[in-house]
């Protein structure tokens, strides 16, 4: 297959934005060696820096990690509140909940165990399913990009891992829960999901902190792989609450041969919020949605890197999303599509949507294209908007104050991809938030109104 | 008194007069027509009565149901029972038209309409605009034609049932069979519920469809001329420019 050339200059040498790419950390290494080269990258690297040129500059070096512990979750501690307060009272297949540094809570539907289904945290996989647990750990997860992917790798506790073996279909969403109650933790959040052959599931990750002051820290890796057939429906609530937390995690998703995933972070804030999301389609006629929703408000910094991944074809694609800012809030995002050479007949679009609701709050927005096949399509849209006062005047007529008209705008932007959660608990919970911060960011937008 | 009084009204727009001294009288139960060439100032005293931030009264009055309105917020000047079909309706993406509706029926209310209240007043609206239920669930004026918008606007129109409604040139763009639906629309209106209406418009051809009480020529931002039905014909008969002419040489 003729390799085709990469125009020079679409490469982006003066970024730090790259797509993983390639084969991860693992690979043989058992988990130990991993731990142990993963601590020489954390002893002799910086805390990172992401600067994309002329845009902006994501910058985690006001953390202080030193002060920061992996301390477990008091003892008998059970089910964290704000679990209970945030989560929806609604059927499971299973839910693992992870307080600071250690699981305080694993259930799983016992018709679903007998069928095999394995949920519990990675430490009790590495221990009670080894061969399988380093079979697919950090298979493609980076271990050495910087401090605290390498802190992540060389420091994690507890854990989640989730096997839903070859052909089980299971209707109700695993829930995963992440969640930091008090400030002075460092949580290295370890996720590790295989879905066997022709299997079927949905599963649901919580981010959450209490509103409290100071500073915290969730380092994340998070790694699914679908086998063939497989279809998966992955959704993430994040919310890291009014304090100071920093969210520095790397999630990448593989789609087999035939495979399905329909993935959708819905980040709706934290202090300085920095993701890199991939999206991979690695094998034949992999296929895959990844949509994705922000929100940020007051001095909030999000930085998302989403890309859009394909490795082999025929393989397709479809990248949409849209965020929001407030107060003096910064948005950022950068969605990468990379058609790798012989990903031949690979067809996707990115659009990404923003809406800017405050004179100081910012969203950049930028989507690039990398592609070294000749047969495929890939293209890429976007708006940036302000809120539209000829429709908030038609609504006002109608009787609905300001207030609620500009709510209905929000609400109406962010809906196409709300709906497509297709679950009822979930999609309200995303629609509550979205109104709480519309309802808190209210003089804001009105002050926006009136100066224009 | 007339429900809606208004007085002797200025309006600008970027430093320009566009009403220049507007007085005008309407109750429920009547029809008017407001005629007036492009310019006149029509749209200005729909989007005014609605309270449109962008026009700034500089003198007058509008008075509703006793209370001046003058500079009230345009949501209660809605809630008060004032409605404006607009010209060119803007879409609301993500929001379906009957979702739009239970809303605005709810900022009119103390308690939400009940489900079952709402789908019997949608029933009864969608059929006297001819549209079908899936029409509802599409989001408010995304994609919709030209004829689609308006029939949404009088969707609107028939379920928020105003005392008085101002009909800004919905006739426009529309053929003669969506045309004839919302004409009918308009009047089946104020037969059943009293509405009173103030139609704006720069053609004679609606007027057909709902016969007017009274009719109002606007000119270079002042009322003209009024009279009944008969100044339509005169009108359709003679054209702007000769009672242009006549009015002009009047004052």
């Amino acid at each position: 297959m003729p390799e085709v050339q990469v125009k020079p200059g679409r490469h982006r040498e003066a970024s730090l934005y790259h797509a993983l790419a390639g084969a991860g950390a693992g690979n043989g290494r058992t988990l130990d060696q991993l731990r142990e080269a993963a601590l020489k990258t954390y002893e002799t690297s910086e805390l990172p820096v992401w600067r994309r040129s002329g845009f902006w500059t994501t910058s985690l070096q006001s953390l202080d990690l030193e002060a920061l512990s992996t301390q477990p979750a008091a003892a008998g501690a059970g089910i964290p509140d704000i679990v209970t307060r945030t989560l929806p009272d609604r059927p499971h297949a299973g839910r693992i909940v992870q307080s600071a540094g250690e699981v305080v809570h694993v259930e799983l539907d016992s018709e679903l165990a007998e069928r095999g289904v394995i949920l519990c945290s990675l430490q009790e996989a590495f221990q009670d399913h080894r061969e399988l647990a380093e079979r697919w750990y950090s298979k493609r997860l980076t271990i050495d990009r910087n401090k605290l992917e390498a802190a992540n790798a060389a420091f994690w506790t507890g854990g989640a891992f989730l096997h839903v073996p070859k052909g089980v279909v299971v209707e109700d969403p695993f829930e995963i829960v992440y969640t930091i109650e008090s400030p002075g933790v460092a949580q290295y959040a370890r996720t590790l999901v295989v879905g066997g052959e022709s299997s079927e599931f949905k599963l649901h990750e919580y981010d959450l902190a209490e509103d409290f002051s100071g500073q915290a820290l969730h380092a994340g890796a998070f790694e699914l792989y679908l086998q063939d057939g497989a279809r998966c429906r992955l959704a993430q609530v994040q919310d890291w609450g009014a304090g100071e937390v920093y969210d520095a995690s790397t999630r990448f998703v593989g789609v087999g041969r035939d495979a399905y995933c329909h993935w959708l972070p819905a980040l709706l804030g934290g202090h300085l919020v920095r993701q890199h999301l991939e999206l991979a389609v690695s094998e034949p006629g992999g296929d895959m949605a990844f949509r994705g929703l922000f929100f940020t408000e007051e001095h909030e910094h999000l930085d998302v890197f989403a890309v859009d991944l394909h490795e082999t074809g025929p393989s397709g694609g479809d990248v949409h999303w849209r965020g929001a800012a407030t107060g003096e809030s910064r948005a950022s995002f950068e969605g990468l599509i990379q058609i790798d050479p012989g990903a031949q007949q690979t067809h996707t679009y990115l659009q990404i949507h923003s809406m800017m609701l405050s004179p100081k709050a910012r969203v950049d927005a930028i989507p690039s294209v990398l592609v070294s096949a000749d047969d495929v399509s890939a293209s890429h849209g976007g708006t940036v908007g302000e809120l539209d006062e000829a429709a908030i005047f038609y609504m006002q007529s109608r009787g609905l104050d300001r207030p609620s008209a500009v709510r209905v705008i929000v609400e109406g932007f962010f809906e196409p991809l709300i709906a497509e959660l297709a679950d009822e608990p979930l999609e309200e919970i995303v629609r509550e938030k979205i109104a709480g911060k519309l309802a808190a960011a209210r003089h804001d937008i009105e002050a926006y109104a009136t100066s224009r | 008194m007339a429900d809606l009084e208004i007085r002797d009204l200025h309006v600008r727009i970027e430093e320009r007069e566009i009403l220049k001294g507007v007085d005008l009288d309407i109750s429920r139960g009547e029809v008017h027509a407001l005629m007036g060439p492009n310019g006149s100032g029509k749209s200005t005293l729909a989007n005014t009565l609605l309270g449109h931030p962008s026009y700034e009264i500089t003198e007058g009055t509008i008075v509703f149901k006793g209370e001046d309105i003058t500079e009230a917020e345009p949501h209660e000047r809605a809630k008060a029972g004032l409605f404006l079909a607009f010209q060119y309706p803007v879409s609301i993406p993500g929001v379906s038209v009957a979702n739009f509706l239970r809303m605005a029926i709810n900022a009119k209310r103390d308690e939400p309409i009940q489900v079952k209240e709402f789908r019997n007043q949608l029933q009864h609206a969608i059929e006297l605009l001819d549209v079908d239920r899936a029409f509802t669930s599409r989001h408010l004026n995304d994609g919709f034609s030209g004829g689609e918008k308006k029939r949404a606007e009088i969707l609107q129109m028939a379920m928020l049932a105003p005392d008085v409604a101002i009909l800004d040139e919905t006739d426009s763009g529309l053929d003669i069979d969506a045309l004839r639906t919302v004409a009918e629309g308009v009047q089946k209106l104020h037969e059943e519920q009293g509405l009173g209406a103030l139609i704006i418009t720069h053609y004679q051809r609606i007027l057909h469809y709902i016969k007017p009480q009274f009719v109002h020529i606007l000119m270079d931002g002042r009322i003209v001329l009024q009279g009944g039905v008969e100044l339509v014909e005169r009108l359709e008969r003679e054209g702007y420019d000769q009672i242009r002419q006549e009015v002009g040489a009047r004052a």
